[in-house]
Order: C-alpha cells, then structure tokens, then sequence
C-alpha cells in the first residue's frame, strides 16, 4: 500500500510553519500559567502561615505572661490572670481548628486563622492546647489556694514537683516550647514550600525552554525546507527575474545571468544596464524608481551578442521590507517576435501578391503585362534598377520587355535564356558581389561598377519565357523579403504571359487562314461590316489568280499552294499595314484599302501585280491575278459591294485577265447572271457561301494555254 | 554556514538533556551514606518520657533514637554518678555548660515521627539520657543507664 505523501503548499499563507509556533506559544502559556498558579498558591498559604506563626510565638510571650500575672495576683497586685489565660486558650484552639484568635489587649487585633495542617503540626498543637489547659488549671488552682498535687496532666507530662509554683513554670516553660517550635515548623514547611516553588519553577522553566528549542528547531527545520523550496523552484524557472532597487540591479535569477552569460555578482548594480538595449535603458531606470508601468518590453543581449525581446511583468515591493525594490518577472518572447514579425511580412506579401494577381489577371495583352510588371517593380523596391528581360518566339535571344521607371535598366549582357544561370537553376539567384568568385560572368565589367544582383527565372508551365534581373550597391543584395515578392512577381508575371501569348495565339490561329497565314474570311467579313458601318471609306477588291485550276493540274496542288502562299506574302507586303488581306476561298481573296476610293485602289493594284510579276517564286510557277475593285461611295451594304466588285471582276476576266476593273454597280446583277456563261465553270462552295448570290467564276479558260509570267496591261 | 543555527539548536538541546539528567542523578544520590557501627538500641521518645535499655555491656552501640512526638526532643548522654543534674538559674533546664565536656554523644532536637543513630562508644558506669528542650527533663525526660563492663 502506498501512503499518500504529504502535500508541500509553499505558496499557502499558512501552512506547516504555525505549527510549532502555536506550540510554542501554548508552551509558553502552560508554563507561565502554571507558575503564577503555584506561586498564589504557595504565597497565598504562607501568608496565613505568618499569621498563625505570629500567633503560635505570641502563646510563648503569654504563657510567661500568666504565670507573671498569677504570682502577682497571689500577692494581691492588680492583674488579669484569667483574660491572659482564656485568650491562650482561645488561641490554642483557634490554632488547632480554625477560628478567631483573640486580641490581646494594647497589642494587636484579634487574627483568624485557617487552622493546622498536617498530622505532626495538628499533634504540636493538640499538644500545645493540652499543656495551655494544664496550666491555666493550675494557674487557677494556684489562686484558689488549692493543691496542684492532684491535678490531671493531660499532656502525659511528669512533673515530680510539688511546688505550685514551680508546676506553673514547668508547664508555662512546656507551653512555650511547644508553641515555638509549632512556630517552628510551620516556618520549615513554609521554607519548604518555597523551596519547592523554586524548584517547581525552575522545572518548569527548564521544561518550557527545552519544548521551546525543540519546537523551534522544528520551525527552523520547517521553514529551512520551505526555503529550500521556494530556492528550488526560483533556481529552477526559467523564469527571469531582476530585482531592482535604488542603486541599480540587486539581485538576478540565474536564468538571467545565464542569458547573458555572465556571474550573477557581475550584474548587480548599473552593470546590468551594459546588456539592456540603449533605447530600453530609460525605461528600466523608469520602473526602477516608479514601479509602473506593470507590463512592459525591453531588450537584452544574451551571450552570443543577439538581442532578446524580454516581456516584462512588474511588482512594486518598494515597501516591503524584505526587498524594498521592484521585482520584474521577465519571459524570452523573442521567438514570438520573431514569429509576429514574419506573419506580418507574409501579410504584406500575401497582399502583394494578391494586388499583382489581381492587376495581371486585367492585362489582356503583353503589353499590359509589361506594364503591371513595370509598376510592381516600383513597389518592391522604388531605386533598385530592375529590367524584365524576356525571350523571342524562337527563344533563342533575350530582349528587355520591361524595367523600373523609377531607376536605371540593370542592362545585364546575357543574350539567350539558357546563358542565364538562374534560367538553368530554374530558381532565384543571388550574388552579393559582382567581384566574388562565384559571381554570374554576364556582371563583371559593367559600366557602373561593382554590384550585387538577384536574378529570378520567368518561366510558364515548365518552359522557360525569361528572367526578372535587378542589380543593388555591391554587397548589399536585395532583403530576403523584397527577394520573395520578385519571386511572387516572376511566378505571376510568367503564368500571365505565359497565357496571354497562348491566348493570342489561339485568337490568331481562329482568324487566320492557315495555309497563307491571312486573315480569314469570317474575319474579314467582320471587319468589313464594321468599316460600313462606322462610314468610313475604304475600296473592296476582290482577287483571283488567273488560271489556277490549270496551274494546279499542271504543276499539282503543291504549286497551287505555293502560288496561293506568293500571292497572300506578295500582297501584304505591297499593301500598308493597316490595309486587309483575306482569303475567302480557294484561289479568291478580298483586299480591303481603307482612306481609298475604287480609283486609287486600281493604281494599288498595279503595284501589287507589278510586284506579282517582278517576284521570283521559285518552284512555283508564275502566274497573274485579277481584280474586281468597288469602293464604299458604290453601295451601303457588303452584299452589294462584294457584288459589284465580283463584278469588275468578271469584267476583268472577260476583258483578257491580269488587270484591275472597277466594277460598273449597275451590272452587278447582270453580271450575276452570267455567271452561268459555260466558259467560267461554277465554285459550288462560294455559290452557297454566298447565299445565292453570282459566284466568283473561274475567268481561265484552260484549253487555251497562256504564255506563262505575270502580263501587266 | 546555513546549518550552524539548527545545529547549535540541536547541541543546546543536547546540553539541556544531559545537565538535567546529571542534575536529577546528583540529587538522588546524595541523600544515601550513613553508616551503623556497633549493637543497635533503639530508643524511644515521646511528650515527655525516654524508654531505652536500663542496662547494657560496654562497647560501641548505635542508639536508634525515635521520636514518637508529638513534640520535637533532643537527646544528651552523659555519665553522671547522681540522679540529679545541675540545674540552670532558671531552675527549668540543665546546665549543658557544667556537663559540657562529659558528653558522650547527643542529638539535636528532632520533629515527630524522626528516626536517628547515634553513635556512642559506652565503657562500664552509670549515664543518664535526658532531652534539655524548655522543661522537658523537668517534665519527666530522663532515663538512667548502666553500662557493665
């Protein structure tokens, strides 16, 4: 069985120590009880004592008394014999039993006694009442004249004499005697009596003080452990405590002194504040003096120089006694600091990244991207030179795409991705110095010196688009933080581009014709009606290589192809940039000419059949175009342009191929209708995309071979 | 340097003990030691009679005196040819000055219920033993002894 085991409370305001100073306060009580007890007591009885001794000596005086007074009645002198007597036996009976002793006349007043205690005393005192009787019997027989021969002695005395006179002396002498040493041994016993009071009060004195050592080692032995304790658990916190006083540190826990790795004794004083922060110092010296405020932070250096946040919790004992200072209770919260700080730092990149995400996912072009970068740049670091260097389509040469407005282009040397240590790493690079041996090469040398760098790979879904590139002061890089965000920056800004070009490339592949690389024909419908309906003027061609079908089946569709691809390159490098190149189908394109009316359109086109002829395609063979030209002064509608256009074509066709016409509007229709002339078979495909409308007709006539190269007319 | 009060405690707790049991010792033992040489006699005292042996042979005796009380008695012993004592001026007490130098032994007066020796060496004569408290012998306390050889 286990015993429980007592419980240690040493913060209980009451406890294990009262003990024995209860005890040693009942002790003390007990024994001064008992000692004024004994000493009323003993003092109390010796105080009838003296007055039975007064009285049992007074009964020496009067029986010598009475026989003075007997002989001096027997000679007829004036005396009291019998008063002396009767006052002797009252006392002796007063002394034996109790009573009032009668006073003697002129002497003292009359004394009440307790009567005698104990069997030797009481016997004196019968004895002494016994002799008192003989002898006033005597006395009386004396004055009676009678013979005392015969007279009892009731106290076994022997008296041989026949002398009354001398009888009387014996017995007054035996009275005497007896009375004395009565007194006698009532003032032994009271001597006796005092002697033991000493004794007992020595007794108990030495008992008390004996219980009273003994209960204080008790106290000392518990009060020594509860110190014990408390130096336990003061020694074993981790806990730092200071007490400051007046003159500086009075004292220091030993977790204090061993943060700062110094001797406790070398902290006391102002050498504590060495190792408080100079800006924490006023403070402390605050609280020293007032106490407050009751919580409050400061800083300390620990044994390896670092800073450590101390939060401090304040006790005023200024007016304790046993410390008379003010006692700080300090926790390391340096860790949480720490922690704080970083949580905020992750805040505010949480924040930019968020910003950055939101402003690239509105940049729906390159362009736009460039720009948010641009201004994100400025954000992370406004005066640290920072430049966006991005690669081609082919991905082969690296090309500054953006920097930060507010500083100098770094201007980094590296002309493709892969020169680029940190596009290889495919991770932020930092260089401290441009100088130190493990510097990127493509720093070294720059006009403006010596400088630290940090370069952060750009890349989309694995595939590397480019890199963030900024330069700072030699050795001092960039903080960790700011390399974080250009990171951040990087990531975002790659996914962004990244997409934006896919996206783009999607767009251009949903409107382009894939084989010549021009605008499509939906696309080009769009843009047409949207030039009619915003009213501006432009002239509408449409196009048609002249005996394609013949081509193609002479030199196979390859050359076809290849002659569609001459004749879309060939156009659009002719024509401005804002004009519009569309293959509607097959060998027929439209040219849309904005600003031109149908007359400076033809002189266009002779240009660009100009330029057809002059080209040297190659493989393919050579061949002409013809143009049906309209402009939008001709009709309001595309249907109706297209138609007339269709028009001039068919006119140009008729009127000997390679050559521009502008069609007549009033014989669209009837140039529709012959659309059905047996000469010019029928596109079924563009019959139907046109709606019903007059086709655009094959103008070759295949069986009849033409000198091949481009005629100009 | 902590623990020298508590064991400064601890050794005048040690001291207290060992005194006071030295103490209690002490005193016991002091009241023993008396010796008894010779023939032991009792003799007795009483208000106001001796009883003893009338007769005895010479030699060293112990008188093993009892006062029967109730009164406290003394007692002299003296060789005396007569019965009668010299007697003080006062006519109640004898002359202890006159037989001073004849005693043979003698008590002090002791109380009621006392039991004493006293040690006489007795050569052959006649010695009268007597209580010379205030009237005592005159009251009857004395008694005649004769030592044979």
């Amino acid at each position: 069985m286990r015993l429980p085991r007592r419980t240690m409370r040493p913060f209980a305001a009451t406890g294990s120590r009262n003990g024995p100073i209860i005890a040693i306060f009942l002790t003390f009580a007990l024994v001064s009880a008992a000692s004024i007890v004994l000493s009323v007591k003993v003092t109390g009885g010796s105080q009838h004592r003296a007055t039975a001794i007064e009285v049992a000596s007074r009964q020496r005086t009067l029986a010598e008394r009475y026989v003075k007074e007997v002989l001096l009645a027997r000679e007829g002198r004036r005396a009291d014999p019998a008063t002396i007597g009767s006052v002797m036996a009252a006392s002796s009976t007063a002394l034996l039993e109790g009573g009032v002793a009668p006073a003697v006349n002129g002497d003292d007043d009359q004394t009440k006694l307790q009567g005698a205690e104990g069997a030797a005393l009481r016997g004196e005192f019968a004895q002494e009442q016994r002799l008192v009787s003989d002898l006033t019997e005597t006395g009386e027989a004396v004055l009676a004249g009678h013979s005392v021969a015969g007279l009892p002695q009731t106290a076994h005395e022997q008296i041989s004499t026949t002398d009354p006179i001398e009888r009387l002396r014996v017995l007054a002498a035996l009275t005497s005697n007896v009375s004395l040493v009565a007194a006698r041994s009532m003032t032994r016993a009271d001597e006796a009596n005092i002697s033991n009071l000493v004794s007992t009060q020595v007794l108990l004195g030495v008992g008390g003080l004996l219980i009273t050592v003994f209960l204080a080692s008790v106290l000392l032995a518990t009060t020594r452990r509860q110190s014990a304790h408390f130096r336990s658990l003061a020694l074993s916190s981790s806990d730092l405590v200071v007490v400051l006083g007046e003159e500086g540190c009075r004292y220091v826990s030993r977790s204090v002194a061993a943060m700062v790795g110094k001797a406790e004794s070398d902290l006391y004083g102002t050498r504590l504040g060495d190792y408080v922060h100079d800006e924490d110092r006023p403070l402390l010296q605050s609280v020293a003096t007032t106490g407050s405020p009751s919580e409050f932070s400061f800083r300390m250096r620990n044994g390896a120089g670092e800073w450590r946040h101390l939060e401090a919790h304040t006790t005023d004992l200024r007016s304790d006694r046993n410390l008379r200072g003010v006692v700080l209770n300090a926790r390391d919260t340096t860790d949480r600091v720490q922690l704080e700080g970083e949580l905020t730092a992750q805040l505010d990149r949480d924040g930019f990244a968020s910003h950055l995400s939101e402003a690239l996912e509105m940049a729906d072009e390159e362009r736009e991207v460039f720009d948010v970068v641009e201004r994100a740049t400025v954000e992370i670091s406004e005066r640290t030179p920072m430049e966006l260097l991005l690669s081609d389509s082919s991905r082969a040469n690296l090309s500054r795409a953006a920097q930060n407005p507010s500083a100098d282009a770094p201007g980094c040397p590296v002309r493709s991705p892969f020169s680029c240590v940190a596009v290889r790493r495919g991770t932020a690079v930092v260089f401290d110095s441009s100088e130190s041996l493990n510097a990127c090469p493509q720093l070294r040398g720059r006009d403006s010196g010596p400088c630290s760098a940090v370069c952060v790979p750009v890349s989309f879904m694995g595939r590397a688009l480019g890199v963030l590139h900024t330069t700072g002061p030699d050795g001092r890089p960039l903080t960790g933080e700011a390399v974080t965000q250009l990171t951040v920056l990087a990531g975002q800004a790659g996914a962004r581009i990244g997409t934006v070009r896919a996206f783009e490339k999607t767009q251009l592949q949903a409107s382009t014709d894939g084989l010549t690389g021009l605008v499509n024909r939906r696309t080009g419908e769009k843009e047409l009606r949207e030039l009619i309906k915003a009213r501006h003027l432009f002239s509408l061609v449409i196009a048609d290589l002249d005996k394609f079908k013949s081509l193609n089946d002479t030199h196979g569709h390859e050359a076809g192809d290849r002659a569609l691809r001459l004749f879309a390159q060939t156009t659009k490098q002719t024509l401005r940039d804002n004009d519009l190149v569309a293959r509607w189908g097959g060998e027929e394109f439209v040219i849309v000419l904005p600003e031109l009316d149908r007359f400076q359109a033809i002189k266009v086109l002779d240009r660009v059949r100009h330029d057809l002829a002059v080209a040297h395609p190659g493989e393919t063979a050579r061949f002409t175009a013809s143009f049906g030209v309209t402009d939008s002064g001709q009709a309001d509608t595309l249907e109706e342009l297209l138609s007339i256009a269709d028009a001039g074509l068919y006119a140009a066709k008729q009127a000997g191929r390679d050559r521009a016409v502008v069609g007549d509007a009033s014989a669209a229709e009837p140039a529709a209708e012959r659309a059905t002339a047996p000469e010019e078979p029928t596109h079924g495909p563009i019959v139907a995309a046109r709606g019903g409308r007059p086709p655009i007709h094959e103008a070759a006539d295949e069986e009849e071979p033409r000198p091949s190269g481009v005629q100009i007319r | 340097m902590r623990l020298s009060v508590a064991n400064g405690l601890r050794l005048l707790i040690c001291g207290w003990t060992a005194g006071l049991l030295a103490f209690v010792v002490l005193g016991c033992g002091g009241s023993g030691g008396s010796r008894v040489a010779g023939r032991v006699v009792p003799v007795s005292e009483g208000d106001f009679h001796i009883s003893a042996p009338n007769r005895l042979t010479a030699g060293e005796y112990t008188l093993r005196v009892h006062n029967e009380g109730p009164t406290q008695h003394e007692l002299i012993v003296v060789p005396y040819p007569s019965w009668h004592l010299p007697i003080r001026a006062d006519g109640l007490t004898v002359s202890e000055e006159t037989i001073q130098t004849r005693e043979v032994g003698a008590l002090e007066p002791g109380g009621a219920g006392a039991v004493r020796d006293l040690q006489l060496h007795l050569t052959p004569g006649r010695y009268i033993m007597f209580c010379n408290m205030e009237g005592h012998y005159m009251a009857g306390m004395h008694h005649e002894l004769v030592v044979t050889s």
